[in-house]
């Protein structure tokens, strides 16, 4: 794989970040109080850009780095990210199968991260079982990353196309 | 020999398998650090690198975001314009009460000699990003060490208590929200004066536990810091439901935060004040401090109103 599609999925990577941390933060866009799961859309929408192994380590960086950026554990959003990474690689031939299929791998492979986080979280006494709001923001993020998801994967296929199409020369 | 998919899809698996195991390695680390140590270092590192970034699309992205929120909200933003006009008349009308009565309260302390208390000074901060998820009861703020901040001091906005410092660095610091469910505060129910204490679940109303209850509590009574973690008198919340306390049981009950914490943006910490716990001073709270481009504001406490 290209050292270009590697950048330009790191650098989508970093923008999720940014973006699930400021836009989809603290004071900002919030549909019931849940903000999607930006973060987890990206890697998901990744996987028919970049090769297995590579998806793999963007969701782990992509999570540590999330891990870093939180209160939380470390590593729970690593071991989640990779997870996701995981199910989305093997499934990415299902993504060249229609749109419809598309957003179904995208709702339920944000409704797997977010379960993995919460069990792993349990595991490692961050107490997220107990919490009254548990199931609304699991099944929550999921549904807006459906709504998100189309501009997400116009977005990436654009960036990665234009690199083929262009830089690649 | 496998087929070159096979070998591949094993690789693949392998890594897969890898990454998981290093992710639980450093998880089980970090929580045997109890999120202290290295990973600290780490975590103010990655922040400080992500800080111009978050702080510049924060700028860019607040009024975008200001809008589509009021849209969302429009029903919202009616309810709460008329829950603010309700309250600046009774504001206006207390202060008109207060007025006459600090001057009678003047009067008695010039006659009877007495000290008036000190008010604490706070440090305003702007709140520029959040935790990466909505698990996450993390916010960072735009003043640090550098302004006076330490671990352990109380954040609270005009309502009441919002959290406390939990990580800080030179110019950021990171609040852990009061429904966090590792936070806890001693508190004091106005009402009856008997103690207790508060701790997150998350989300939602706070858990309130009373081991030496002897008085029932109601719904709506005011529940305020007892002075052990944070300064005495911040307001925590109300009382959701009425509950009695048994002979020989805990008397457990639910407050409803009083401060709106999905929608604060300007929080102030409160720098004047030193924690009871020798554990949140954590060595830390002797940092020399430095005040020099910050304006360190003195304030009244946001006050029980009855």
């Amino acid at each position: 794989m290209s050292r270009a599609r590697v950048a330009i999925a790191l650098l989508a990577v970093v923008l999720s970040l940014v973006i699930q941390t400021t836009v989809f933060g603290a004071s900002g866009i919030e549909p019931l109080g849940v903000a999607p799961a930006f973060v987890t859309l990206v890697v998901i929408a990744l996987g028919p850009y970049v090769e297995s192994e590579y998806h793999l380590l963007l969701g782990f960086t992509a999570g540590i780095l999330a891990d870093l950026m939180g209160s939380g554990t470390l590593g729970l959003w690593a071991m989640s990210l990779t997870v996701v990474a995981y199910a989305s690689s093997r499934l990415r031939a299902r993504f060249n199968e229609g749109l419809l299929l598309s957003l179904a791998l995208v709702l339920a492979l944000t409704v797997l991260g977010q379960v993995v986080f919460v069990v792993l979280g349990t595991l490692f006494g961050q107490n997220l079982l107990s919490d009254p709001a548990l199931i609304a923001k699991v099944l929550l993020p999921a549904l807006w990353n459906l709504v998100l998801a189309v501009p997400v994967l116009a977005v990436l296929n654009m960036a990665f196309n234009r690199r083929d199409k262009g830089w690649a020369v | 020999m496998l087929p070159t998919s096979g070998r591949k899809m094993t690789r693949t698996t392998v890594l897969f398998v890898s990454l998981v195991a290093l992710g639980f390695l450093i998880a089980t680390f970090d929580v045997r650090d109890d999120g202290d140590g290295i990973a600290n270092v780490f975590r103010e590192g990655t922040q400080s690198i992500f800080e111009p970034m978050q702080k510049a699309t924060d700028w860019v992205a607040s009024p975008v975001v200001g809008f589509v929120d009021g849209v969302a909200n429009l029903a919202g933003l009616r309810e709460e314009n008329n829950r603010l006009q309700d309250r600046v008349r009774d504001l206006e009308a207390q202060v008109l009460e207060t007025g006459s009565i600090q001057e009678q309260v003047r009067q008695l302390e010039a006659i009877l000699g007495v000290e008036p208390p000190g008010e604490l000074a706070t440090v305003t901060a702007r709140i520029y990003s959040s935790g990466p998820s909505a698990f996450d009861n993390a916010r960072f703020i735009d003043k640090g060490a550098n302004d006076g901040i330490v671990v352990g001091q109380a954040v609270i906005d005009e309502d009441g208590l919002v959290g406390r410092v939990d990580l800080v660095s030179a110019n950021d610091a990171r609040i852990r929200l009061i429904i966090d469910p590792l936070v806890s505060a001693g508190v004091r129910i106005q009402s009856t004066n008997e103690t207790g204490i508060v701790s997150g679940r998350g989300d939602g109303p706070l858990r309130l536990e009373m081991f030496r209850a002897t008085a029932g509590i109601s719904q709506g009574d005011l529940v305020v810091t007892d002075g052990s973690r944070f300064p005495p008198g911040l307001v925590v919340g109300r009382i959701v439901a009425d509950a009695q306390s048994e002979v020989g049981f805990v008397l457990r009950a639910e407050v409803e935060p009083a401060a709106n914490l999905s929608k604060v943006d300007y929080v102030k910490v409160i720098i004047g004040w030193t924690a009871l716990d020798a554990d949140l001073q954590d060595g830390v709270i002797d940092t020399a401090v430095s005040t020099t481009s910050t304006t360190v504001t003195t304030t009244t406490l946001p006050q029980p109103e009855e």
